[in-house]
């Protein structure tokens, strides 16, 4: 019996030789970590609850219905908003039609603000930030140095996963600017547009209505735009700046006209005027009606985004009795404002 | 059964009767008062012990009656003893009963049983035994049931090629593309069975096909060690089958796999359970050994063992009939598949995805080594129950059994052929250098190690259960490496939210590029149809200047031509064309990206990268 007894535990130390044997790589850390990330939870998540479970993210927010909708853009830009919506309101009062766009600006270094896109997003506007890239470089951008932060923001914009239409440094081709043509060149401000693209793609934040956002060519008739186009693949609008001033262009034609007619050499993408106003005074009421009228019967405008601050002139639209008279009428015109939450 | 001239121990409940009576009839002989029939269990209590007792005479094995040496083996009581008779009652019924004369010979042999261990099953084990093994098989349904997961690839795609083959049995619709070239079963079977189970009950439902198909392996398989061996055995058997990785991730994969096991587990209980009848029954066991191979080619690998085994398990018959029982066997088996070639057609699939599958590059060793890891525990349990065996057909827990079972050679080639077997897959796959599937595979082959690894459970447990430690020790190791490898291999991407984002992108019109194009096609089956889903894994396309393009190349032409409406990337699967597509994407007006799906399997992080037009 002594010798059964002594195959039994040869027979049993030859088992659990091989068992420790082959856990080595079932019990590894490695091992662990699979079953782990198996069962749906972060390796050395201490609870290892069922993360995988029931509380999947909504799909995200598909923007494709926005970019070129059938109706017009009413865009404002007021002070304050959308923090406080009161100016908004105002504008809206005034204007006798609710802006469908709220713009305002975000420098390098802040966070995404969700409550701001959330709250015009709730009041019945789609968020607009020109993102101002002060204090940094394009070089060290597009190199990568600033890539936490850029994806930290374009987390946040997949965790809010609203529509958001984002203008990186916008009036590239002015000279007034830090990532404008005295400091910045082309490739380096394309380099950098592209790898913020790029980033926001890896991170999965497709929210983003991409807008690449020049000042219109009069006051720089040398600095060529194409060589600042990032490509079709990056750019959803291109968003042209230009104001109507007391002085210079003061015709939708004079004004934008050159600038698009270059842009289109390039790109058929959908334009917008990313920033417009006119000056207080007697063209005022021209100007509105010309951007009305001038932005109505282009098929590839979408609209526009009234600068509607008192700051170094009365940009707004309540500067004249006859001004805001006439934005009123024009702002009637049904082919301007939509319901950007069911587009 | 009935050609058996006598039941044996092993016999199933339904030979109970003819036992109870042979026996009944016998004990009646031997102890001329008994006027009920003996019943196998239940015996040292009643009339015999309240009337008489029991003597204890090692030598002298009741050699007063004639016709006893045909019944000592199956003495339920102790054969060492002799009956004392008890001191005759006063009455007037003294007389003792007529008895009908005894023939001087019986009408018929019994043949020797097999018995390799000590025990010998009676009623009250096998009951328990039944008992045991539900509760064998309740465990093996909860560690399967335990793994949940969106459908894997190939699941979604054999459930939608058995949608378009019914249709195609039905309504003579063809097929979208060529499921025989490169399925690893024939499309006809299994795929259609999930098909029908689909529409009734969805993927869940064709899970739980699988399911119970694998505790059907699980149940046969202690039938068949049962037979071979005992009721500890078979339990043993049925125990470590049950929670080894294969068994758990194979009973919730709806697959050719789990059908595979089971057609191989009927084939090879039948080839045990007609060991003693007539030789041609063993004919039986060739449809289902078809049908697995049809099912799953790459049972194929097994069906010569089932032949070696049809020798093996020739009880009843030496030398030229036991060959002659694998050669039926075996000539049935080549009669089917011969008649099965003449309709079905060669079939690019066995070369594709079983004979010639592509080589890999994955070295013996790490293939040897995580074979060890996901059926190690087990074949070392039959290894030791395979050398146990050849060493002693039998435990001296009940030495008075008769000893005469196999011989050694018997017992060294069955020992050989059933855990060899569970080497086949392995060895396979080190030939063709490639890792893919083989955790499912060793499955296949620890199915015929099965009865020496529960041979070698019992015997590690000891006889009059001396180390039950060990035997719940094994169970339980190999169940721990069972829970969590099968759950470290149950882990596909969660399409859930990958889906839901298609579905509101994809119509009927739409052409769509999918890497695992199957899951999309078969969760939004009811949207789209499985043609306007392309795959990753090759195409030709022609561009728009006619020049004709393959290969990851012809990805990047359509790409470039926006011949897709909507792109779904995964980026491991198909790598090559990954990139292919990737860079076409690059600088490519017509496509943004619209949605990234993350995803978390035990590999990795990943997501799903998708790309719709403009």
């Amino acid at each position: 019996m002594s010798s059964s007894v002594r195959r039994v535990r040869a027979l049993a130390a030859v088992l659990v030789a091989g068992a420790l044997l082959a856990g080595c790589s079932t019990f590894s850390e490695e091992g662990r970590d699979q079953y782990e990330r198996s069962r749906g939870a972060q390796p050395g998540a201490v609870d290892g609850g069922d993360s995988g479970g029931s509380a999947k993210p909504e799909p995200p927010y598909d923007v494709r219905p926005l970019l070129e909708p059938e109706k017009k853009y009413l865009g404002v830009a007021a002070d304050g908003a959308p923090a406080r919506m009161g100016a908004v309101e105002d504008f809206a009062g005034r204007a006798g039609k609710k802006p469908n766009l709220v713009e305002f600006y975000s420098a390098w270094g802040d966070r995404y603000e969700q409550a701001l896109v959330r709250n015009s997003w709730d009041y019945g506007a789609l968020a607009f930030i020109a993102w101002e890239p002060f204090g940094t470089s394009m070089k060290d951008i597009a190199s990568g140095k600033e890539d936490a932060y850029i994806r930290e923001y374009a987390q946040s914009v997949r965790e809010l996963n609203l529509p958001v239409a984002l203008s990186f440094a916008h009036e590239m081709n002015g000279f007034w600017y830090p990532w404008g043509t005295e400091r910045t060149s082309a490739a380096d401000f394309t380099a950098a547009y592209q790898h913020i693209h790029d980033l926001f793609g890896e991170e999965g934040a497709t929210q983003v209505i991409w807008v690449w956002s020049p000042n219109v060519t009069h006051p720089m008739p040398k600095v060529k735009l194409e060589p600042y186009w990032p490509g079709d693949d990056y750019v959803d609008w291109v968003g042209v700046v230009g104001y109507y001033a007391d002085t210079g262009p003061s015709t939708y034609q004079s004004l934008y006209g050159p600038t698009m007619a270059q842009i289109r050499g390039f790109t058929r993408k959908p334009l917008i005027i990313a920033e417009t106003a006119a000056q207080a005074g007697e063209r005022k009421p021209a100007a509105i009606r010309s951007l009305f009228r001038g932005t109505a019967e282009r098929d590839d405008v979408i609209g526009f985004v009234w600068f509607n601050f008192d700051k170094e002139t009365d940009w707004r639209i309540e500067s004249g009795p006859l001004s805001e008279k006439t934005f009123k009428q024009e702002a009637a015109d049904p082919r301007f404002g939509f319901d950007v939450t069911k587009p | 059964m009935n050609d058996r001239g006598t039941p044996t121990r092993a016999d199933g409940p339904e030979t109970h009767d003819e036992y109870g009576h042979g026996y009944g009839y016998g004990y009646g002989q031997q102890y001329g008062r008994e006027d009920q029939p003996y019943h196998g269990h239940g015996h040292g209590q009643g009339q015999v012990t309240e009337t008489g007792g029991w003597r204890f005479d090692a030598h002298d094995l009741t050699s007063s009656y004639t016709d006893q040496q045909a019944y000592e083996t199956y003495a339920p009581f102790d054969p060492y003893a002799s009956y004392t008779e008890p001191r005759p009652r006063p009455g007037p019924e003294q007389a003792p009963a007529a008895v009908a004369p005894e023939p001087a010979k019986p009408g018929y042999t019994l043949p020797p049983v097999q018995e390799s261990a000590w025990s010998v099953d009676g009623g009250r084990s096998r009951l328990l035994g039944r008992w045991v093994l539900l509760c064998v098989l309740l465990i093996q349904a909860g560690l399967s049931l335990r793994l949940r997961g969106t459908a894997f690839q190939d699941e979604a795609l054999y459930i939608a090629a058995g949608h378009h083959e019914i249709g195609n049995i039905l309504n003579g619709t063809p097929v979208p593309g060529d499921f025989e070239g490169y399925f690893s079963g024939y499309p006809k079977l299994y795929p259609v069975l999930a098909a029908m189970v689909d529409s009734v009950a969805g993927l869940a439902g064709v899970r739980v096909v699988s399911l119970l198909l694998m505790l059907g392996a699980t149940a046969l398989l202690y039938a068949t060690t049962r037979r071979m061996f005992n009721v500890r055995a078979a339990l043993g058997a049925a125990a470590l089958f049950s929670v080894i990785q294969s068994t758990v991730f194979l009973g919730n994969f709806a697959t050719f796999d789990a059908p595979a096991v089971f057609l191989l587990a009927l084939s090879f209980w039948i080839v045990v359970r007609t060991g003693r009848s007539h030789i041609a029954a063993v004919v039986l066991a060739a449809p289902p050994a078809f049908l697995a191979f049809g099912t799953k080619y790459a049972a194929g690998l097994y069906l010569p063992t089932l032949v070696v085994l049809a020798v093996l398990t020739a009880y009843r018959h030496r030398g030229v009939l036991a060959l002659v029982r694998g050669v039926l066997l075996g000539g049935a088996m080549l009669l089917m598949l011969g008649v099965a070639y003449v309709f079905a057609g060669s079939l690019g699939g066995i070369s594709q995805t079983t004979t010639d599958r592509a080589k890999g590059a994955d070295t013996a060793m790490t293939i040897l080594r995580h074979s060890s890891e996901w059926g190690g525990l087990m074949f070392l349990a039959a290894l030791g129950g395979s050398i146990a065996y050849v060493v002693r057909p039998h435990m001296g827990e009940m030495p008075w059994v008769d000893r005469q079972g196999p011989g050694r050679f018997r017992r060294i080639s069955l020992g050989v052929v059933l855990t060899g077997t569970a080497l086949l897959a392995p060895a396979y796959q080190i030939h063709l250098q490639t890792e893919i599937s083989l955790f499912k595979h060793v499955g296949f082959g620890l199915l015929f190690a099965g009865p020496m690894a529960g041979l070698g459970m019992s015997r590690l447990v000891g006889p009059h259960f001396r180390h039950p430690q060990l035997g719940i020790m094994l169970y339980v190791l190999t169940l721990v490496f069972g829970m969590v490898q099968s759950q470290q291999a149950y882990s596909f991407p969660d399409s859930r939210e990958m889906t839901a984002i298609l579905r509101t992108m994809v119509d009927r019109e739409g052409s769509y590029l999918a890497e695992e194009h199957e899951v999309p096609a078969y969760y939004l089956r009811d949207k789209t149809d499985y043609g306007q889903w392309q795959s990753t894994f090759g195409m030709d396309y022609q561009d728009r200047k006619g020049r004709q393009h393959s290969g990851p190349d012809a990805y990047r032409a359509a790409v470039e031509d926006a011949k897709f409406d909507v792109i779904v990337l995964r980026g491991t699967v198909t790598p090559e064309v990954d990139q292919a597509v990737a860079d076409a994407l690059r600088g490519n007006p017509h496509y943004r990206l619209a949605a990234v799906s993350r995803f978390t399997t035990s590999k990795g992080d990943g997501a799903f990268r998708i790309w719709v037009k403009r």
